[in-house]
């Protein structure tokens, strides 16, 4: 019970970023909105899609981007028309959306059952052949999409046109994140979940219980997949084009750096990096000093060299150290070691 | 005594004949036969590197054994997966205790109790399924005298805690056959006695085989005793014969070693 002042703190916290976040397009200006705040929620969701499996299935994966770019490019073959690379099917963005998910899953189980086998750094180069791959195989299969990539991908009529309508999509991403947010939280606490946890900590003694742990790293990948899936299609609706080099290494990169600065271990430090990551990215390049303004890379460089550092699990380990440390101040007793709540554990690298 | 119970059971539980497994050049277990009895308490003993663990996990399928076969409940497990021969009736314990620290004392054993169930994939949480198997998980809290723990972080639990944890997951999927890899390892003398008691008090029905160098603890469970050396059984017998056994001496207990009592 004593620690029950932490876990409000960080509920009320989190509870004023929510409201914050709704009625954010009426405070900050549009190009906050439109820019900033909208690609944050959709890097959030994709390195939220990391986090989970890195903090609930021990796998640290570098396909997520693929996964959400397989997912963008579906979007952007199928629905397109007529003026840019790709199939140029002219359909229904909505059937973009579950053709999108659906393929881009698809892909994510095989991935999933292809890499099931392997664990750490074996894991992690696995998942960065898928990244190599799903990079060159848009480059190079021009039928699909080519290096120029595929432009003017239109969002459905009841959200876009994008330009006109930015606080739309806001709200589309938002609840999307809510959405997925809450999904992923359910999970990890349902027999799926728990179990996958279990296989996180120890797969050998997994399978004498009498687990299938390949079966168990293969669906988490799958599901992760999905949700990677969700934050590439609100990307290319976004962006209204996507091409290889929204894949290729850099943004995986990028991704990882979002979760790591974030907080490997806790979903909501997802969106918290993703934050940290896109308005840095956006004022460093107005910095006129130094000749920062090209030099964004050294800059979050250095901003993840300091977070590694300083605080293994991230600003959100910093921020629950400081909640345990304000917490023990009050009762005076050691309560920092117990997380403030279940199935949220620092993975011990 | 216990004709009854022979012909009941005229199989054994547990059959190896001519078990081998072989790493590479290492030979850690070879030309192993082995019958324990439905109900039996079986201690495995021997010293270091007999080959004891190893034999272990060729028996839960943990590593596949390289040659002979191996019988469970009268049916070949030899190449059967160690996730199916746990639903078959298998549970087993680990020397070095592999519990899930990240998890609660009430969640590892959750997943012990859903290990041999259906449902491992399902993705929402059904009520009455799911307060069925933490009843059952805190009843096993309570029978391992964890009462109290539930919400504790595994990682949290002192070692001995660890330990009685382990023999509640190797329980909770009711295994007809339970293997415990030395269980006191580590305990204090309190926690070895707690922990004989503990043994002493299981469902006569389950069989049980236990590694153990703890003497004390592994003469007084044990009907009978199975003397590993360099990949081989040696001896069998009643724990009196192997206490009177001049080759265990030697081996084991080391020479000039007198058996009290």
């Amino acid at each position: 019970m004593r620690r029950l002042p932490a876990l409000t703190v960080d509920r009320g916290i989190g509870g004023l970023v929510l409201v914050f976040a709704v009625v954010a397009p009426f405070l900050v200006p549009q190009f906050w909105t439109a820019n900033l705040l909208t690609q944050t929620l959709i890097l959030g969701i994709v390195a939220a899609s990391l986090i989970f499996l890195s903090a609930y299935g021990g796998m640290v994966s570098l396909a997520q981007v693929s996964i959400y770019g397989i997912a963008g490019f579906v979007v952007g073959n199928l629905t397109t028309n007529g003026n840019t690379k790709g199939l140029n099917l002219g359909w229904n963005p909505w059937w973009g959306v579950v053709l999108g998910i659906v393929i881009a899953t698809i892909v994510a189980i095989l991935f999933g059952a292809l890499s099931s086998r392997s664990t750490g750094i074996y894991f992690l180069m696995i998942t960065l052949t898928f990244a190599v791959i799903a990079n060159y195989f848009f480059g190079q299969v021009t039928d699909l999409s080519g290096f120029g990539g595929i432009s003017g991908i239109p969002a459905p009529k009841q959200i876009g046109p994008v330009d006109a309508h930015p606080w739309r999509l806001y709200y589309v991403c938002f609840g999307v994140a809510l959405v997925l947010y809450a999904l992923m939280r359910y999970v990890v606490r349902t027999p799926f979940g728990i179990s996958l946890q279990g296989v996180r900590d120890d797969p050998v003694r997994m399978s004498s219980l009498g687990y299938n742990v390949r079966l168990h790293r293969t669906i988490a990948f799958a599901f992760g997949g999905f949700v990677a899936a969700c934050g590439g299609v609100l990307f290319v609706w976004w962006n209204q084009h996507i091409d290889p080099a929204s894949i290729q290494l850099s943004a995986v990169i990028d991704v990882l750096v979002i979760a790591v600065i974030g907080g490997l271990f806790r979903l909501e430090a997802a969106w918290l990096g993703a934050f940290v990551f896109v308005v840095l990215n956006n004022y460093v390049q107005r910095l006129g000093f130094w000749s920062l303004s090209t030099r964004f890379g050294t800059v979050i460089g250095l901003v993840f060299l300091a977070i590694v550092i300083l605080s293994p699990g991230g600003l959100m380990g910093i921020w629950e150290r400081l909640l345990s440390l304000a917490g023990r101040r009050r009762s005076q007793t050691p309560t920092a070691q117990a997380p403030l709540e279940s199935g949220t554990v620092e993975p011990s690298v | 005594m216990s004709e009854a119970v022979v012909t009941e059971h005229a199989e054994p539980i547990l059959r190896l004949r001519g078990v081998g497994r072989r790493f590479g050049g290492l030979h850690a277990v070879r030309d192993v036969d082995l019958d324990v009895a439905h109900g039996e308490r079986r201690a495995i003993l021997g010293p270091n590197g007999a080959g004891k663990t190893t034999l272990f996990n060729v028996i839960s399928g943990d590593f596949p054994a390289t040659s002979g076969s191996i019988h469970f409940l009268g049916q070949d497990v030899t190449g059967v997966a160690a996730r199916h021969r746990a639903k078959l009736g298998m549970g087993r314990t680990y020397q070095k205790t592999r519990l899930f620290h990240g998890l609660s004392v009430e969640d590892n054993l959750y997943l012990a109790v859903l290990g041999v169930k259906q449902g491992h994939l399902r993705p929402v949480v059904v009520p009455k399924q799911d307060e069925e198997l933490r009843g059952r998980a805190r009843e096993l809290i309570a029978s391992v005298h964890l009462g109290g723990r539930e919400s504790t972080l595994v990682g949290n639990l002192s070692h001995g805690e660890q330990r009685q944890l382990e023999i509640g997951m190797a329980r909770a999927s009711d295994p007809k056959l339970m293997m415990l890899d030395e269980p006191a390892s580590g305990l204090s003398r309190g926690e070895r006695v707690a922990l004989t008691d503990l043994l002493l008090g299981l469902d006569p029905s389950i069989t049980l085989i236990l590694i153990e160098h703890d003497m004390d603890v592994a003469l007084r469970v044990a009907q009978r005793v199975t003397m590993m050396h360099d990949g081989r059984v040696i001896v069998e017998g009643t724990p009196d014969e192997i206490r009177a056994n001049q080759t265990v001496h030697d081996l084991y207990l080391g020479r000039g070693h007198q058996a009290d009592g």
